[in-house]
């Protein structure tokens, strides 16, 4: 009689187990709700971050108007620079410069003697007045005179930053044209005195002159620079 | 007459103890059809008794009450997903009825007024 009854164990034992599994089965899925305390705490914390995420925003803000301004610095100190290599170009005589100036022509007579050609002293002479006259540029057929320029009786033929140059001999000097004009052609000066010698000379005043940069040597080898004040 | 509620009150803590100490996790998917045959197997378990109580129980009939009702409960439940009606409260009021039907049988028989109507 009783044993029958066992079957009613054993299907509620299954039902257990269902009603078991289904219970934690629900039970898993339980997000824990925030508790206000948490709540208050984020909202704060979430305050404190957009403060300081607006600080560090004026900071970048402030940082990039630094950079900006630094920028422009190297920008204005490099074009000093510039213009200061520039100017030191034109200076020494490295660059190719245009202006208002002079232009010497000198040529042997025709037929004459090897005695009365011109020669180096006769150039030098030339270019000795028109450094007088404050020129600022000169150049013989196309050599530009520097610092270290020669002009050196080489035999029949002259020689100009170690190139040689032959007649007519066309002296181009870049400066004041009257100032120019007038001092060669001073009385007793050297532009008489030369065409009493019996060269043929002109001068030519002239609106506008191209004289080449200097072509010859582009680096010393002996000369250095003392470091102070440079 | 006692016995079967005893039995069934020990089976159901037992089940239960075992359900909550087993390592294993059904899917969140399968808590449908879980209790459509929870609400099954409970029926037949009430069903059960009642029938212990009138002298009636036969096992053969309470035992494939048991497994025919869990099983077509979850039929149920399957079809209307996918038929997208939900059938399972078809069977979830009919158990329903059925289980405060037997409950109140049980309790008749319990407080000694059997032939009283139900």
């Amino acid at each position: 009689m009783q044993t029958k009854y066992l079957s009613i164990a054993a299907v509620t034992v299954i039902l257990g187990l269902l009603i078991g599994l289904q219970v934690k089965l629900l039970k898993l899925p339980e997000p824990p709700a925030p508790s206000p305390d948490r709540f208050t705490a984020l909202s704060a914390e979430l305050k404190d971050l957009t403060r300081e995420n607006e600080e560090l925003r004026a900071e970048i803000e402030d940082l990039e108007a630094k950079v900006r301004t630094a920028r422009q610095g190297v920008q204005q100190a490099e074009a000093a620079l510039r213009t200061e290599i520039a100017k030191h170009l034109v200076f020494a005589g490295l660059t190719k410069v245009k202006g208002p100036g002079v232009q010497v022509t000198l040529e042997n007579v025709p037929g004459g003697d090897y005695l009365f050609a011109i020669r180096d002293e006769d150039l030098l002479r030339v270019v000795n007045e028109l450094r007088a006259a404050g020129a600022e540029a000169i150049a013989i057929n196309d050599q530009r005179l520097v610092a270290f320029s020669e002009i050196r009786q080489a035999g029949p033929f002259i020689n100009v930053n170690l190139e040689r140059i032959s007649p007519p001999y066309r002296i181009q000097a870049i400066g004041n044209p009257d100032k120019l004009f007038r001092e060669l052609e001073r009385p007793q000066g050297i532009v008489d005195t030369a065409r009493i010698v019996g060269v043929e000379i002109h001068i030519e005043v002239c609106d506008e002159l191209v004289l080449p940069g200097y072509q010859g040597r582009s680096r010393l080898e002996y000369a250095r620079p003392l470091k102070e004040g440079v | 007459m006692w016995v079967s509620i005893w039995l069934a009150v020990i089976g159901l803590v037992v089940g239960i103890g075992i359900g909550l100490n087993l390592p294993v996790f059904l899917p969140a998917a399968y808590a449908k059809y879980l209790g459509i045959a929870i609400l099954a197997a409970l029926d037949s378990v009430f069903g059960g008794i009642r029938a212990a109580m009138e002298e009636n129980f036969d096992n053969l009939v309470f035992l494939s009450g048991f497994i025919g009702n869990a099983l077509m409960a979850a039929l149920l439940v399957f079809i209307g997903d996918r038929l997208g009606v939900d059938i399972y409260i078809a069977a979830v009021v009919a158990f329903g009825v059925r289980l405060f039907h037997n409950l109140g049988v049980i309790r008749r028989h319990l407080v000694g007024r059997k032939n009283e109507a139900v």
